[in-house]
């Protein structure tokens, strides 16, 4: 009986101790979109060849599989796409890397994440595939110049993304500015001056001076510091001094632009905790109307616009990109061509034969029927046909959940995809957003480091950013002065800092 | 075994197993085997053969090469370790973390425990126990997103309650000075009621006779909790605190990794979120590994002191 009772305690323990294993451990972030087989039924009556792809997720929702089971039929493969959170797409995708697990369609976070990648393409890790280009009718309508710029040594290894080169500027409460009197900014004065005037002046009318003019987010990329950096003429990443590369934050206008936010952030025109708020706090300051200027991507006001009039029907949003603010007028950071790149894992595709299946279907991928589809979704669901333009859904959440994520797996965009739709907007603000955006392709500062390399930027780079990071939040919020943030970038120099400026200086003489 | 051993035994058995002493002991007792079998398999594959992935640490770590194949570097990454500027930093905020996490946090679930004994009410008491384990069920990022919107400078609660006492906003979020004392505050919050627990179990198992004895010589109730309580769980403080030092250096990746900004980064980085940070998003394999790998010496030296420390105060230690 003793026994008995001893070996019963026995069992509980070791059950215990391995559900305590179970939950120590953390789930894995990555969902994984898997189709039911039914594929290739139509005219495609051979075995459906079988294409796995890890892809970013910029919505909270895996997509419904709708437009993945679309594509598998009129493609006659079988997907097994790895949808992985934007959040940690550049861990996961490092994480797959180290134990050899990355899918045959590897997609990069975005341009930067393709340094990291450089050493491990030079050793012959990923398909070289810039010669077999021109064997893929449509893959060959990729530019030569951008395929240039995600080049590693002059070899063409992934194919890319468009993305518009700048879709920098911001978007402002119309409404708070007519009822001051205020008029677009057109120079940085008159743009303090509006952040000035809407904090002070009770631009919503409630009786309360509660407002915090401008809503920014913990990234000084893509967030508002390099955008306004570059209204007052500082260059994108590098910039050339007295004939040599420099890194942006060697620059007088780099200073000026932290004196700019700390300015902001003494009188209370942005939000205090702005090195920590997230992208969507960001925006529901924003969208709530606690905040009215919002500086980024100015195609965001399709998204913004019904959620800020759902709050206030009365709220009027505008764009505007122009701001001048250095000697040169005005200029605006760009990036180099694509968004992304997608790179083909030896690991994962092992003959060439498997390449070109795999080649294939990206090729098919950009053909005008599969590109406008995984854009813009399926006629009559999600959007109308009207003079051969397009006009997507009004039911934003119906498209966000069955079509925006696939938009991730493009291939190519509007300038090489033949026949792709040009949309007509039903939203007038949005048809002046991208009006300039393609009037910012006139004023474009460009990075000259995008096509250069430095042994030490591809090993360090990533962390010695850190450091000027975290020195400009610090100067910023007044932690450090203008000595200290000197002593971060002599830090910056001393830790490699100077071999990173030496090797893209060499690297640069030798492309002039 | 030995040869004398195997004999008695057999003489002792049935003679159908002509195994050794210690073959013919698994046998009898297999279904005791058979249970311990999961949780050893548990350690097996999931402790000690990813221990092996520690050679990296050694090796230049390349993916594409693989464990055979990389080269190897001896303790390259140890010395970049040691003469990296931020290892002192690291190291002294890893260690001053689970000081302050021992001296603040550890004896709260205590005190806590004592109290709720000394509640008369059963229902009660049950009733505040469950409420004080709540928190515990939460994951850091809800603990820290609520953190976040109470201590925000926009409108935080905190901040706005201050204006009104007349004082100056603080920067909770964002400030070296504020770190620790947020981070021990979130700690006690989240643990102390689940902490509890095994005190109160021991509690439960003191000989009520011990009480009524002591009463009846007129000892008061402080005396008692004294005299007789907390001798009675001082076994289970002194492991429960080897237990403790032995996650010396597992102050909660997440909870820091959550609170760390650049405004506080030169109090927060410890070794679990530089090993992150260099690791995972820099691709630093081998050098991460390294850093993980002289993270868990440390730990294993403070257990083993702690050990040997409880042994000459004359408990019994864990092992």
């Amino acid at each position: 009986m003793k026994k008995k009772k001893a070996s019963s305690i026995l069992a509980i323990v070791t059950a215990l101790s391995v559900l305590a294993g179970c939950g120590g451990g953390s789930s894995a972030p990555a969902a994984t979109g898997t189709s039911n087989g039914s594929a290739a039924q139509g005219e495609n009556k051979s075995e459906p060849v079988a294409i796995s792809i890890m892809a970013n997720l910029h919505t909270p929702e895996v997509p419904s599989d709708m437009i993945e089971k679309l594509l598998e039929e009129k493609t006659g493969t079988k997907l097994e796409i790895q949808w992985v959170p934007d959040g940690t797409y550049d861990e996961k995708v490092n994480a797959s890397f180290a134990t050899g697990t990355l899918p045959q369609v590897t997609y990069l976070k975005n341009a930067a994440s393709l340094v990291n990648m450089r050493d491990a393409i030079r050793n012959g890790q990923f398909w070289e595939i810039g010669p077999l280009l021109d064997q893929y009718p449509n893959l060959s309508r990729l530019k030569p110049e951008v395929l240039k710029n995600t080049a590693v040594d002059g070899k063409i290894y992934a194919l890319y993304r468009e993305v518009p080169l700048s879709r920098q500027g911001i978007i402002y409460r119309k409404d708070w500015a007519d009822k001051l009197g205020l008029s677009a900014p057109t120079h940085i004065d008159e743009f303090y001056n509006m952040l000035k005037q809407f904090k002070e002046n009770d631009p919503d009318g409630n009786g309360k001076d509660d407002t915090i003019p401008l809503t920014d987010r913990n990234d000084l990329v893509y967030g508002a510091f390099k955008t306004i950096s570059s209204w007052l003429g500082t260059p994108n990443n590098w910039g050339e001094k007295d004939g040599k590369l420099a890194p942006e934050f060697m620059f007088p206008e780099y200073m000026e632009t932290m004196n700019f936010f700390k300015k902001l952030h003494q009188e209370g025109l942005i939000n205090q905790d702005f090195p920590v708020t997230s992208k969507t706090d960001q925006q529901n300051l924003f969208i709530t109307g606690k905040s009215g200027v919002y500086i980024g991507a100015m195609g965001d006001v399709s998204s913004l616009h019904p959620k800020v009039v759902e709050v206030n029907p009365d709220a009027e949003l505008d764009v505007q990109n122009k701001i001048e603010g250095g000697p040169n007028g005005y200029g605006i950071w760009s990036v180099p061509g694509y968004g992304s790149v997608i790179l083909f894992p030896k690991t994962a595709i092992k003959t060439e034969e498997d390449l070109n299946n795999v080649l294939t279907f990206m090729d098919q991928l950009m053909s005008p029927e599969l590109g406008n589809l995984i854009y813009w979704g399926v006629e009559g669901t999600h959007h109308k046909l009207e003079d051969g333009k397009v006009i997507p859904s009004e039911d934003t959440k119906l498209t966000d959940r069955e079509v925006k994520p696939y938009q991730a797996i493009q291939v190519g965009g509007p300038l090489t995809i033949e026949g792709f739709y040009e949309p007509k907007h039903m939203l007038p603000v949005k048809a002046k957003s991208e009006e300039m955006i393609t009037e910012n392709n006139d004023y474009l500062i460009e990075d000259p480091s995008a096509a250069l390399d430095s042994k030490t930027f591809n090993e360090k780079g990533v962390q010695l950013q850190e450091m000027i990071k975290d020195g400009t939040y610090r100067y910023m919020l007044g932690d450090i002065d203008e000595a200290g943030f000197q002593s971060v970038v002599d830090n910056w120099l001393k830790s490699g800092g100077q071999q990173i400026i030496d090797e893209f200086n060499v690297s640069y003489s030798s492309s002039k | 075994m030995s040869e004398t051993a195997v004999k008695t035994g057999m003489r002792k058995s049935t003679p159908k197993i002509p195994e050794s002493g210690r073959m013919r002991r698994i046998i009898k007792n297999r279904a005791i085997y058979l249970m311990i079998l999961p949780g050893f398999l548990y350690f097996l594959i999931f402790k000690y053969i990813p221990m092996s992935g520690l050679i990296i640490a050694f090796q230049e770590y390349q993916a594409y090469l693989g464990v055979t194949g990389s080269p190897w570097v001896g303790l390259k990454h140890f010395e970049r370790l040691f003469t990296e500027p931020m290892f002192f930093t690291i190291l002294g905020n890893t260690l001053l973390l689970f000081f302050l996490n021992l001296a603040f946090y550890f004896p709260v679930p205590i005190i806590l425990a004592l109290m709720l004994n000394e509640v008369r009410r059963e229902v009660f008491k049950r009733f505040i126990q469950t409420l004080v384990y709540i928190p515990h069920f939460m994951s850091w990022v809800i603990i820290v997103s609520i953190s976040f919107v109470m201590l925000s400078m926009d409108r935080g609660i905190i901040n706005e309650l201050m204006v009104m006492a007349g004082f100056d906003k603080i920067n909770f979020l964002m400030s070296s000075d504020w770190f620790r004392p947020m981070y021990v505050m979130q700690v006690i919050w989240r643990e102390a009621g689940w902490g509890t627990i095994i005190y109160l179990a021991a509690m439960a198992a003191i000989d009520p006779g011990l009480y009524e004895a002591s009463r009846m010589d007129g000892a008061s109730r402080f005396r008692q909790m004294w005299h007789i309580t907390l001798p009675s769980i001082r076994s289970v403080i002194v492991v429960l605190l080897i237990l403790k030092i032995g996650d010396v250096l597992e102050l909660g990746f997440e909870h820091i990794y959550l609170l760390l900004n650049s405004m506080n980064r030169d109090v927060a980085e410890i070794f679990d979120t530089y090993v992150y940070t260099a690791g995972l998003k820099q691709g630093q394999f081998s050098f991460s590994t390294a850093v993980g790998f002289f993270k868990s010496l440390i730990g294993l030296i403070l257990v083993m002191l702690a050990n040997k420390l409880a042994k000459k105060a004359g408990e019994e230690g864990i092992y």
